[in-house]
């Protein structure tokens, strides 16, 4: 289920890293557009640069070149602050190793990406819907260790949900689970954009998790391959 | 983020590296002990030091003499006494109206012959039989001293066993010029109350060529000690009680046995607004015309070097603070380097730097505010240790004890400091943590 409008559109979009053995070109004119409610699938060899790719459209690093706009948003032309309001207000991420602040409960977790999102009042009742929407209806009440791989993705994955993001990233989303748990996690991810109205970019090496994309970027080298 | 989510997020987090936040807050809390243990014990020591020196009056007590100024001398604290002068009512009310003046307390004094009881008090010394005749105390010719017992406050009098007397009851208090006397020790000064002496005032009568002394006698229950003597009598009295004695003794004929002050009141004992207004109203009695005294230099001089011991010992305080900041500023430092994939993530979640800067200078807050609260709690815990032996070491000395107070001053400004002081050591940690780049929220790939 897609719309018409691009939710991404980036422009020649390039960018480079520093290191002591010189520069390193790690993302080299990248064009590409996402269509709203798109599931799209970027893969790749390591260092082609899909985490990168993902950093920039998640207004972790402000792009160096070219031009990215993110549901009406140039992200070239944001200052700190506003792309950390970017960051809260319209993307959610999901990452490989789940990222849950060890200290705090499932229900915790969720509630402080309403805390940073500014949200004042029914912070719990939001957070405990959306882990009941994930099925941990039962856990609201554990920290990440006394969860398994799974349910910790879950929980991320509510997590990433709190703000009604219209963007939610997601890199190697299944890289640290077992087989069963990635079926459902995919599940549950590729329903978002249906379920949600969001669009999803996942970064993946898995081709079971790219078959379930609308569309798949290959990167090489920087380079959009196909 | 609002100040009170950070405050929920920073209580979280110290608690997970309980063990280093303990330590943290223990470096800070010794510190702050040592700091506060030291200004208490500072404090209780200059009260201790300037009681002594104003006779536990207030500090800005003057006395006023019975006398004119000595023109040539108002610049001492003891100056000599001019020709003399009586204090009535109308130089009493005079005074009391003068700017600056917050009480005034009239002294009035009298010769008594005082009959102490006749044996010796359990614990007298042996030593001090001397004074007796047949193994009994005699009568002996002193002065009775009475004051306004509802202005004793004001008065340099320090009690050290029992109380004052009450006004209009037949009581007295003893001075420990009166126990050396009796050959007691001032630590067994307990003995006395209860006592009863039987006090006379003199009054001469003309009988034919010859003079004789007839007494008003009273029989007053000693009902407390005081360390000083008021003038120099060793009976302190309510003061309508001394007034009655020197009418007795005025309406008689003089004699060369017993001196009646020809002064209705033998002194006054006036109250400044302040140490600061002592100059201003000594002058203005000065003016008025009666000769003063005060330990005002005496008493400046010991403020200023008490300031500079104060300040000694607070400087020692606030190195040890600025070490256990230093402890905060590498703990924080610590937390940062091992929690850059964590503040990334909420970077990633949307938190702006204004918001990771917040939550870990409220984190150094935490452990400042602790740090204060647990200091000040075990510096009064040594403070209290430390005037256990002192006070044991004044006690085998036969001197008064010292008192510690926990002024409320003291406890907020070490909590308050201390707090201050960890904020300052968190700003460089909280702003590193800020400035790390959102990109940390994928590690560092």
């Amino acid at each position: 289920m897609t719309g018409l409008e691009p939710a991404i559109t980036v422009h020649d979009l390039g960018h480079a890293y520093e290191t002591s053995a010189g520069r390193i070109t790690v993302l080299d004119r990248v064009t590409c557009t996402v269509l709203a409610g798109q599931i799209v699938a970027v893969m790749g060899p390591s260092g082609a640069g899909k985490s990168t790719l993902l950093c920039v459209l998640g207004g972790l690093e402000p792009p160096q070149s070219g031009s990215v706009t993110v549901v009406g948003r140039d992200l070239r032309l944001l200052s700190s602050d506003q792309l950390a309001a970017y960051r809260r207000e319209t993307v959610g991420f999901v990452f490989q190793d789940f990222a849950l602040l060890g200290q705090l409960t499932a229900l915790e977790n969720v509630e402080l990406a309403l805390t940073l999102g500014r949200v004042r009042r029914g912070r719990r009742d939001r957070a405990k819907e959306l882990l009941a929407a994930v099925g941990l209806a039962h856990r609201f009440d554990h920290r990440p260790h006394a969860l398994s791989g799974g349910e910790n993705q879950r929980v991320a994955i509510a997590r990433a949900l709190a703000n009604s993001p219209e963007l939610i990233l997601a890199d190697e989303p299944t890289g640290n689970l077992d087989a069963g748990s990635t079926g459902a996690i995919l599940d549950l991810l590729t329903g978002l954009p249906r379920d949600h109205g969001c669009t999803l970019v996942i970064v993946t090496h898995d081709p079971v998790v790219a078959a379930r994309a609308d569309r798949v970027l290959l990167l090489a080298d920087g380079r959009i391959a196909a | 983020m609002t100040w009170r989510d950070a405050i929920a997020l920073a209580a979280r987090s110290v608690g997970r590296k309980l063990g280093r936040a303990v330590l943290t807050v223990l470096a800070v809390g010794l510190a702050a002990a040592l700091l506060s243990s030291l200004l208490i014990a500072s404090t209780a020591a200059q009260r201790r030091v300037l009681d002594q020196v104003s006779d536990g009056g207030p500090l800005a007590g003057i006395q006023v003499a019975p006398a004119e100024p000595d023109p040539g001398a108002l610049d001492s604290d003891n100056p000599p006494r001019g020709d003399p002068r009586p204090i009535d009512d109308n130089a009493l009310r005079e005074i009391a109206a003068l700017p600056n003046v917050d009480a005034v307390v009239p002294i009035v004094a009298n010769p008594a012959i005082v009959v102490p009881p006749p044996d010796p008090l359990p614990g007298a010394d042996p030593r001090r039989r001397d004074l007796t005749r047949a193994g009994t105390f005699e009568p002996y010719f002193d002065t009775v001293v009475g004051v306004d017992i509802a202005q004793a406050d004001d008065l340099p009098i320090a009690i050290i066993a029992g109380r004052l007397p009450l006004a209009g009851a037949p009581e007295a208090a003893v001075s420990s010029g009166y126990l050396r006397r009796l050959g007691i020790d001032k630590g067994q000064a307990d003995e006395v109350v209860g006592t009863e002496i039987v006090v006379g005032a003199p009054r001469g009568f003309v009988d034919g060529d010859d003079v004789y002394v007839r007494g008003r006698w009273v029989r007053l229950l000693v009902v407390g000690v005081v360390a000083q003597e008021l003038g120099s009598g060793q009976v302190l009295v309510p003061l309508g009680e001394a007034q009655a004695a020197r009418r007795w003794s005025t309406a008689g004929v003089e004699t060369e046995r017993f001196d009646i002050p020809e002064s209705p009141y033998t002194g006054l004992f006036v109250v400044a607004h302040g140490l600061d207004r002592v100059p201003a109203v000594r002058q203005a009695i000065t003016d008025v015309g009666y000769s003063t005294s005060a330990p005002e230099t005496l008493i400046e001089s010991v403020q200023r070097y008490l300031r500079v011991v104060e300040i000694v010992l607070a400087g020692i305080g606030v190195i040890a603070l600025a070490i256990a900041a230093l402890g905060i500023t590498n703990a924080m430092l610590a937390a940062v380097r091992e929690r850059r994939r964590e503040i990334g993530v909420l970077k990633a979640l949307g938190a702006s730097n204004r918001d990771v800067r917040r939550i870990f200078l409220v984190e150094a807050g935490t452990l400042g505010f602790l740090g204060g609260i647990v200091g000040t709690v075990v510096g009064y815990g040594a403070a209290q240790l430390l005037a256990g032996v002192v006070n044991g070491y004044l006690r085998s000395q036969r001197l008064e004890t010292v008192q510690l107070g926990l002024p409320l001053l003291l406890v907020v400004a070490v909590v308050v400091g201390s707090t201050v002081l960890a904020l300052v050591a968190g700003t460089v940690p909280a702003q590193r943590a800020a400035r790390l780049p959102a990109r940390q929220a994928m590690g560092d790939r």
